[in-house]
């Protein structure tokens, strides 16, 4: 409609996190164009009243689209609700997803629902307490890191009695792309990847794919595995962050 | 068991009362079995074979092959995807419906978790932890300060009547007692998310899910 091969009607407004990227794998893997707005979370920028009127939450990710049958642009925040409305608007050949109502589409929300509200939030609390918390509370981070490799068991068990080596069917869905960013930053979380073959296996199967590449390289590429690879990096990343994710 | 769809529920956790209340609002008919989670019943068979993840709910549709599925909210998708053919507390179009899904996940990801741990350490932890507990404090306090931004100039979240978008945040506001000081004064520091809930609250399904847990604790 109002889009033009110079200006996508779609604008993902991201940084270079396991939600962001979420949103730009399915974009590719959906092969829609679309402009990204990077947000420097450390600048406040998601707070400010612009960003506010996108998303009230003042988090990231959030799109615009501008292509919305009614002629007028929609704003939807919260991952999970944008991937499920890329599907619903775009993949009419259901590449990443399933018709809606079968029972792999239930089981699809029901997998989305799993990262959204478990492994996102209590993996964000390990983040919090083993990386940036200014006060090291054993019992705290040890509770996390315990909930997250439980919520991986039960990722776990799935995948291992997957034949497509998918978490639902036989192909790669939104369930499987809301998964993969965090998994990929386990150790960030101090999560032992090893214990978890199955989740491990899907990873590269899912890394072999150039649209999820791509996606997962937006903003930028991530800088974790190289970070994990020093102490010293470790420790400036950890301060870095503690500046502005921990409230005055 | 009689009834085409069997909740398997937990007598205190919000999340449960969430599908009760959806259940109520759409006149379906159900049979609820307790899990007992003080006796470990939900970490092991046969109830992780229905779900994997050993929480409640989940919910079983015997009218569907008996069509079994977990995460309250893919539950909600699930019975107003399948049964509200009326659009009674769901929508028709679907810009309404995407908007509604953006809520139902922010409830889901956002109040739930961050309500649940606050909880836990305040009144489940042994230990006092204060600078958990002020963390958890300090998100409960934004979540509200959002909702009550967004609900400024409406009665309800989304295309002006009560959805199961706005029902899902109903069980964990139920809570608020339970945060006893550290929410003190929420009534008059958010004044549009408090006159949502009210209005909430006054609805006959969620009175009556309300009562019936009232009944069972």
């Amino acid at each position: 409609m109002s889009s033009t091969a110079e200006t996508p009607a779609i604008t993902l407004y991201t940084t270079q996190t396991p939600n962001g990227v979420k949103i730009s794998i399915a974009l590719e893997e959906l092969g829609l164009p679309y402009t990204v707005k990077k947000l420097d979370l450390s600048t406040g920028v998601q707070k400010e009243p612009w960003f506010l009127a996108i998303n009230p939450n003042g988090r990231m990710p959030a799109i615009t689209d501008t292509s919305f049958p009614d002629g007028k642009a929609i704003h939807v925040w919260e991952s999970g609700a944008i991937l499920q409305y890329l599907v619903e608007t775009y993949d009419k050949d259901h590449k990443i997803s399933y018709p809606k109502g079968s029972r792999e589409d239930w089981q699809v929300q029901q997998w989305l629902f799993f990262q959204n509200t478990g492994v996102g939030p209590m993996q964000g609390q390990a983040n919090h307490f083993f990386r940036y918390a200014p006060e090291r509370i054993p019992y705290a981070t040890n509770r996390y890191i315990a909930e997250t490799e439980r919520l991986y068991s039960v990722l776990e068990a799935q995948l291992a009695s997957s034949s497509s080596g998918f978490l639902v069917g036989d192909r790669l869905t939104i369930a499987d792309i809301t998964t993969w960013g965090w998994i990929t930053i386990a150790e960030w979380s101090g999560i032992d990847v090893a214990k978890f073959p199955a989740l491990q296996k899907w990873q590269k199967l899912l890394e072999q794919r150039p649209a999820l590449k791509r996606g997962a390289d937006v903003p930028e590429p991530s800088k974790i595995k190289e970070t994990l690879k020093s102490p010293e990096a470790i420790e400036k990343a950890q301060q870095a962050a503690t500046k502005w994710i921990v409230p005055k | 068991m009689s009834e085409s769809i069997t909740l398997h529920s937990h007598k205190g956790g919000p999340n449960p009362w969430k599908v009760v209340m959806v259940l109520e609002e759409l006149g379906l008919k159900y049979n609820t079995i307790f899990v007992d989670a003080n006796t470990g019943e939900h970490k092991k068979g046969p109830y992780t074979a229905l779900n994997p993840n050993g929480r409640m709910p989940t919910l079983v549709d015997h009218s569907n092959n008996d069509f079994t599925i977990w995460e309250s909210g893919a539950i909600v998708l699930y019975l107003i995807g399948k049964y509200d053919t009326t659009h009674k507390i769901s929508f028709p179009d679907f810009d309404s419906t995407a908007i509604a899904n953006q809520y139902l996940m922010f409830q889901m990801s956002g109040q739930g978790p961050y309500f649940g741990q606050a909880a836990w350490f305040m009144h489940f932890h042994s230990e006092k932890l204060p600078s958990a507990v002020e963390r958890y404090v300090a998100e409960i306090h934004r979540i509200l300060g959002v909702l009550d931004g967004i609900l400024a100039d409406k009665e309800y979240l989304v295309g002006g009547k009560a959805s199961y978008a706005d029902l899902s945040f109903i069980p964990w506001n139920w809570a608020f007692g339970f945060f006893g000081e550290h929410v003190a004064g929420w009534e008059e520091k958010y004044p549009n998310f408090t006159a949502w809930n009210t209005r909430l609250n006054e609805r006959a399904a969620v009175k009556k899910t309300k009562a019936d847990k009232a009944a069972v604790n």
